[in-house]
């Protein structure tokens, strides 16, 4: 109830505020454009860090005088739920006013929702989920993606990891595709690099007891723990590892760099590395403006590791309509025809399956509580130690 | 398989049973007394475990520091609070419902644990993210051979062994327990014998749901983790475990959590499928168990009034 | 059973007919302005209003007048609630969203009705209608998906891999009674959904895309375009959902009615009695259960096709007790109780979305009211009428 209240509060002063700066001006034309992300459910915290930062793209925009239309944000929330995902995607794809979308942190839901987005012709921009089969898998030129894919992702995981000197591995992942998606591209990458998986498990998304899985890795003494999926399972294996007495690393992937994570294991968090598609943003001009226009804002939650790309992704759909006007046929068109773009994260261009080219990938470590990128942190500069080395 | 590796298992599997355990009692005790099942009871215990969480908090921010304080404070707190919750629970839901079909009071008590899942998500401070439960027990391990025994975990079994037997004595040997026992056997007569039906009833939903704060609070201080989800699937599993027991029996309901925890170890380690069918095991078990003795291992004594 | 008429039942009220068919069109125009609302407010204010109404109705006497049309001119009636949903349809034809929660309301009606003839008839507990349900959504994903098999035949294929998947729990839902039959199918509900989960070959947790709908080779996810008439390609779903739900509708109500209503009666009411008058219990107990998951997988199946993409998470143990909930509000046993209750209970949590994040709250304390306040239901069903249409004379 708190929450919802503030948000709203917010909402109407900024709303107040635009409002009366812009009184003299004529009326213009309202524009809905939509937003997409679980909101509710084991990862909403990065649903709602998602969701500020596309609202945040959306005021700003309104508040400023030279854009020729006035835009609404229709926000709906997929819960992570594949099911769930493409009910919602229906009921904004199927109403006539949203012209496009911002959409999906959770790959088994884009993947189930890309159909109905080209089904209905409604051009979207994938915020968050990493699965490459979301915008390679199809020919629908209404998809496009602004961050990276899981594939980039796992080769640098690979050779990272075994650069360190890490020889052995236990993969741990959810069944969904994103979980089936990790482990297959991380196992193949391994193999390229020399490292050795020795076994691996699925687990299901509300699994709460991980001991008798985690016991027979144990037996096997990895040197590292791989594990991909979302923040709450994470948060329970990394946790269970520590009941069992497992001392290996610990290794996630984007799915768990949040803070959730952090606040979910306190200590226990501390040295396990995970790895995000796109630049360090804080490290960019744009990502500068983005920190500080969030915190203006004053937003409840944080935007977490993916925010910035919600954030991108709506100026890039509403530098479009602006451009084309508020046609969706016209916005996709023009979104497929985006290359060497300027954003907050870095260039954009999207290749003939609306695919942004991203080729930096970020490395984090916990330190002090922290995701902290790999370059900066004492772990880097021989200060600390990951466990095992 | 290893020795060491099979003594893991063995204490794993024993602490599962021993959660599971704790929630049947309470199905159990509902069931002896009324006649209904209360299937809210895994959400009363996330209640549990949260209710200690925050005391934990309060704890902290008060300056209380020392471990042992906090965990008497935290378990006394939460046991009271849901225990108080769990009479609250039965005499403002279940009694005025008693005189409607049982299915009525099956649906109405499973919707309340969905309010009660809700409520902790929607109004609990990001109640939607995980929590962290505090480290409030010794790390130490005591080495057995190759197989290091965690002095957290025997505390927690210890600990489970000794509310167990505390119901027990309650139930058998007070005179509170004679007259719990006596509702159980026949409330009309209980009631001509000057028993006071409802305050028998409300104490023994208080009982069983204060058991089921325990049991959340263990669970807490065993997997350093709670969320607002994780009453759900005990729930149903602490159901099924008194069930398969046989409903009304003490020990039923202890046989059931044991064996529903060897189910699943045994799925997840001993069978040559992926482990994750290990649910899918020991669901599959009960039902074949429930189609062998339709009215579980320790059959209720029933006299068929014709 | 008394019931059967009493003195003034020899005359027809002749205000009967004109009143229950004025109450269709209000009902009807109703659900028309209902499913218009937007704003909260407006869907507060409609609820009140239609509380209001129907208590005033109630007093007037107007709601006996209106059971007394649907006791003597039946057919007439059943027609008019025909033609008034078809109105609906028209009104919303092109609207996508509408159209598709008036589909999803009579499909989960189907289902419902399937479980009311194990429950209501039969007094089988089902807590596993959604996994029924799941197993016709899936069957339909693997066969348009993997064959050539013509769509309309899948359909009663769903319902038929239903009844299969179910009469493995046939031994125990005869061997158990009261809570222990409770736990037979909560169990077997919850591992349907983990094995969905856990099980690659079915899509896993990420789940499964459907085929659509083809009769004589018109595809039904086209919208329909004819010169200048548009519709939404729901409205080709809704059409054919109509005839499913009214083939479902009329099928419980002819065994309702029938010897085999009665048999199955005698079942829940007294087993011991019914087995003394030479009732063969597990003979009923075993038709009503596999009736009731044929009706729950069919209607399944064109749920799996009008949703076009499922997952393990549509089948969840909380989406059973939906299923039933909508059983008990409506009335156990009472067929337009459950009609009523289907339509409340899968648009209202639609028009809460506006309040998006309660709506679980709300519907959950909303469930527990009725049942508190009203524990047969909305409309409890009427006493066994024997001789329909035969009056004293």
């Amino acid at each position: 109830m708190k929450l919802g209240r503030s948000f709203l509060a917010t909402a109407a002063a900024l709303a107040l505020a635009a409002g009366v700066a812009q009184t003299p001006a004529v009326a213009k034309e309202k524009v809905t454009v939509a937003f997409i992300g679980p909101l509710s459910g084991g990862v909403a915290a990065n649903g709602l860090g998602g969701r500020n930062s596309a609202d945040l793209a959306v005021k700003l925009r309104n508040q400023d005088e030279n854009a020729k239309y006035e835009y609404e944000l229709l926000t709906l929330d997929d819960e992570c739920k594949p099911n769930v995902g493409v009910q919602v995607a229906t009921r904004a794809a199927a109403n006539r006013d949203v012209v496009a979308g911002v959409t999906h942190y959770c790959s088994a839901v884009a993947m189930g929702t890309v159909d109905t987005y080209n089904k209905f012709g409604l051009p979207v921009v994938v915020w968050g989920a990493v699965l490459p089969d979301i915008t390679y898998a199809n020919d629908y030129p209404e998809v496009h993606r602004v961050n990276g894919t899981m594939i980039n992702q796992n080769q640098v995981a690979a050779e990272f990891m075994t650069d360190q000197g890490y020889e052995t591995w236990v993969v741990i992942h959810d069944t969904t595709d994103y979980g089936q998606g990790h482990k297959k591209y991380f196992t193949e990458s391994l193999e390229k690099n020399g490292g050795e998986v020795l076994a691996t498990f699925g687990v299901t998304a509300d699994q709460q007891d991980f001991t008798a899985e985690l016991t027979q890795a144990k037996s096997l003494n990895p040197d590292v723990i791989y594990f991909g999926g979302l923040t709450p399972i994470g948060v329970r294996i990394r946790s269970q590892m520590d009941k069992l007495g497992i001392d290996a690393q610990f290794e996630g992937t984007s799915g768990i760099v949040s803070d959730a994570y952090i606040e979910g294991l306190g200590e226990l968090a501390e040295g396990t590395v995970a790895f995000i598609e796109g630049a360090p943003i804080e490290k960019l001009p744009g990502g500068q403006y983005f920190k500080e226009q969030y915190d203006k804002a004053n937003y409840n939650e944080p935007p977490e590791a993916y925010g910035a790309f919600a954030f991108a992704a709506m100026n890039l759909v509403l530098d479009k309509i602006e451009e084309v006007g508020p046609d969706r046929r016209k916005v996709r068109d023009a979104l497929n025809k985006v290359e060497g773009r300027d954003s907050i994260v870095g260039e954009i261009t999207f290749d003939d399956h609306g695919q942004n080219a991203v080729a930096l990938i970020t490395k984090f470590v916990v330190q002090d509580g922290k995701w902290v990128v790999w370059e900066d942190s004492e772990y880097a500069s021989g200060e600390r130690k990951l466990n095992g080395m | 398989m290893d020795l060491a590796l099979l003594g893991q298992y063995v204490i794993n599997g024993l602490m599962l049973g021993m959660m599971y355990a704790l929630v049947a009692v309470g199905f159990t005790l509902f069931f002896g007394v009324l006649d209904v099942i209360k299937f809210s009871h895994g959400d009363v215990l996330m209640v549990g475990a949260f209710t200690g969480y925050t005391t934990f908090l309060g704890l902290e921010a008060a300056g209380v520091h020392m471990p042992v304080i906090q965990i008497v404070l935290l378990v006394i707190a939460s046991t009271v609070l849901v225990g108080l919750l769990g009479a609250a629970i039965a005499k403002y839901l279940i009694l005025p419902l008693t005189n409607a079909p049982a299915l009525n009071i099956l649906l109405a008590t499973m919707m309340l644990g969905t309010v009660l899942r809700e409520a902790v998500r929607l109004f609990f401070p990001e109640g939607s993210n995980p929590k962290r439960f505090p480290r409030l027990l010794p790390d130490t391990v005591i080495p057995i051979g190759g197989f290091d025994l965690r002095v957290d975990s025997l505390m927690l079994l210890i600990a489970g062994v000794l509310v167990i037997v505390a119901i027990h004595t309650v139930i058998n040997r007070t005179k509170l327990g004679l007259a719990i026992r006596a509702v159980a056997q026949d409330a009309e007569t209980a009631r001509i014998m000057g028993i006071n039906f409802e305050l028998v009833v409300l104490v023994t939903f208080a009982i069983g749901s204060a058991a089921a704060a325990v049991a959340g609070v263990m669970n807490g201080l065993y997997y350093n983790e709670i969320n607002f989800g994780m009453g759900l699937l005990l729930g149903v599993i602490g159901f099924a475990a008194a069930i398969v027991g046989g409903l009304g029996n003490i020990y039923g309901a202890i046989l059931g959590g044991f064996l529903f925890a060897a189910l699943q170890t045994i799925g997840a380690v001993a069978l040559p499928f992926a482990s994750a069918y290990k649910d899918v095991f020991a669901f599959a078990v009960i039902i074949s168990i429930m189609a062998w003795r339709p009215t579980g291992l320790i059959p209720e004594k029933v006299s068929e009034r014709v | 059973m008394e019931n059967t008429q009493p003195a003034t039942a020899g005359r027809q009220d002749p205000t009967a007919l004109p009143i229950g068919i004025l109450a269709i069109a209000g009902m009807t125009v109703f659900a028309a302005v209902f499913l218009m609302a937007e704003s909260e407010a407006a869907v507060g204010g409609l609820l009140a209003f239609a509380a209001v109404a129907v208590l005033g109705a109630g007093k007037l006497g107007l709601l006996e007048r209106v059971r007394a049309a649907f006791r003597d001119h039946e057919l007439t009636m059943h027609t008019a609630i025909v033609i008034g949903a078809l109105a609906i349809a028209w009104v919303f034809r092109e609207d996508h969203f509408a159209l598709l929660m008036l589909t999803m309301a009579m499909l989960y009606l189907t289902a419902c009705l399937g479980l009311n003839v194990q429950l209501g008839y039969t007094g089988i507990l089902n807590f596993a209608g959604s996994s029924f349900l799941g197993v016709g959504c899936y069957t339909a994903a693997v066969l348009t998906q993997h064959t050539a098999i013509p769509p309309l035949v899948i359909l009663p294929l769903g319902g038929l891999m239903a009844t299969i998947v179910g009469s493995v729990l046939i031994l125990p839902v005869l061997r158990t009674r009261g809570h222990y039959a409770a736990v037979v199918t909560i169990a077997f509900a919850v591992l349907f959904k983990t094995f969905l989960e856990v099980n690659d070959s079915l899509g896993g947790p990420q789940g499964l895309a459907v085929g659509e709908m083809t009769l004589f080779g018109w595809g039904f996810n086209s919208n329909i375009e004819i010169g200048d008439f548009y519709a939404s390609f729901y409205m080709n779903y809704f059409l054919l959902a109509l005839v499913i739900t009214i083939l479902a509708f009329a099928l419980t109500r002819r065994i309702e009615r029938s010897w085999v209503g009665l048999n199955m009666d005698a079942v829940r009411i007294d087993e011991l009695a019914a087995s003394c008058f030479g009732i063969n219990l597990a003979r009923w107990k075993i038709t009503a259960f596999m009736l009731g998951n044929f009706m729950i997988g069919t209607a399944g199946a064109l749920l799996g096709m009008i949703l076009g993409f499922i997952a393990p998470t549509n089948f969840t143990f909380a989406d059973s007790l939906i299923l039933l909930s909508i059983v008990l509000l409506g009335g156990m046993g009472s067929v337009w109780g459950i009609a009523l209750a289907s339509a409340i209970i899968v648009m209202l949590p639609e028009k809460l979305q506006l309040i998006q994040e309660y709506r679980f709250l709300l519907f959950a304390a909303l469930v527990i009211l009725v049942l508190r306040f009203r524990p047969n239901g909305l409309l409890p069903r009427a006493d066994r009428i024997y001789f329909p249409g035969w009056r004293p004379r």
